[in-house]
């Protein structure tokens, strides 16, 4: 159980995706321009991690070493393709929402960095935990980089259709480089930065 | 812990099988999910048509124009047609609703791949009310001399699907008129 705990809660600061791991940078850089869509991207990801996880810890003992990687992604990919189908089919309203970011998911290099770092080692239960943190830890970077980026990009903050707050002065000319992949680069380059000078001053 | 090494025979067995197995579980997910799609995607039709003809009573698919007719009180209204852009990020299917005398009477996007958070802009109500009672002249970017204002940093989006209109428009003028 202490085991358990320590898998979920690992991923969430200690070996962060974003900040500490550096996987899944490209979707973070590419949907991290609203909090909608860091959720959004967050909810597909981590489910797809999830189930990932679960199959590849599940067949762990049965996969040739030679070619764990090739089997990998062709799991994630047909895991990929499912959620989109039953998307599609059975939740069209998430679908429409979610549907841009599913194809992003398959890029994931936090995903398949998992598979290979963690659920190729260790058993189920214990990558399930692993997802979950991960998933955690993918979720809160990518919702502060959004948070950073549309606020000075827009200087507004909206979630879903609410307006939360504006910027009086930045709101009529907003910062737009911030909703470009460079102002992406310049915002999760300097909290890279905040985060390897919080960890050196331990 | 992988440690295992083994013969080439079992590797390409394995890698076999999984295609195999992948192939498969696809297949079964689109069988299962097909119907449900179309279904989906008619509900989500239905739903646009209502959008740019509130006062819509029936609708009639013509498959030979390829177009949606529109009816209310027994009469004639309008129509609506599909226009396949090519934006940024891939297809992006128009809906298209014109009034009888070839105004525009607006727009709804059916499916893209855009950006999130850039491209994606042109489904949102502030970008598609643009479009509202134009004339086949007016559905340009201003920049272009059109009526149309952009969309900071998705100009790619925006001018593939105004344009795109404007042409189809022209053309369908061009067939019936």
């Amino acid at each position: 159980m202490r085991c358990l705990n320590k898998d979920f809660s690992a991923g969430i600061i200690r070996f962060n995706p974003i900040f500490i791991l550096l996987l899944g940078l490209c979707p973070a850089l590419a949907v991290s321009t609203s909090l909608d869509n860091a959720i959004g991207m967050t909810a597909a990801a981590t489910f797809v991690l999830l189930g990932s996880n679960i199959i590849i810890a599940v067949i762990r003992q049965y996969v040739p070493k030679q070619v764990r990687i090739p089997v990998f992604i062709v799991i994630i990919a047909t895991l990929v393709t499912i959620v989109d189908l039953l998307l599609q089919g059975f939740a069209p309203a998430l679908s429409a929402a979610l549907g841009i970011f599913i194809p992003l998911i398959v890029v994931n290099c936090m995903i398949l960095g998992r598979a290979e770092a963690f659920a190729s080692k260790q058993g189920v239960s214990r990558s399930i935990m692993d997802a979950l943190g991960v998933g955690i830890g993918f979720g809160w970077a990518l919702a502060l980089i959004s948070l950073i980026r549309q606020l000075l990009g827009t200087g507004s903050l909206s979630f879903f259709g609410q307006q939360l707050l504006t910027i009086p002065g930045l709101v009529e000319e907003p910062a737009i480089i911030f909703l470009f992949p460079m102002g992406a680069f310049f915002v999760v380059g300097l909290l890279l930065a905040l985060f390897k000078w919080l960890e050196a001053k331990k | 812990m992988i440690k295992r090494s083994r013969g080439s025979f079992t590797i390409l067995f394995f890698l076999t099988l999984i295609v195999f197995l992948s192939v498969v579980s696809l297949f079964l997910t689109d069988d299962l999910t097909e119907e449900r799609i179309a279904f989906a995607r008619q509900a989500a039709i239905k739903r646009m048509l209502t959008a740019l003809f509130p006062e819509m009573e029936i609708y009639d698919y013509d498959d030979q124009l390829r177009v949606y007719k529109i009816f209310a009180t027994g009469k004639w209204i309008g129509q609506v047609f599909m226009v396949r852009a090519s934006g940024y990020g891939g297809p992006i299917d128009i809906m298209v609703g014109l009034e009888p005398d070839y105004s525009l009477r607006g727009i709804r996007i059916l499916s893209h791949r855009e950006t999130p958070g850039l491209g994606d802009r042109i489904t949102e109500a502030a970008f598609l009310d643009r479009f509202v009672g134009l004339t086949v002249q007016q559905i340009a970017l201003t920049r272009d001399g059109g009526k149309i204002e952009g969309i900071t940093a998705a100009t790619i989006s925006v001018r593939a699907v105004v344009d795109k209109v404007r042409e189809a428009i022209i053309a369908k003028i061009d067939k019936e008129k």
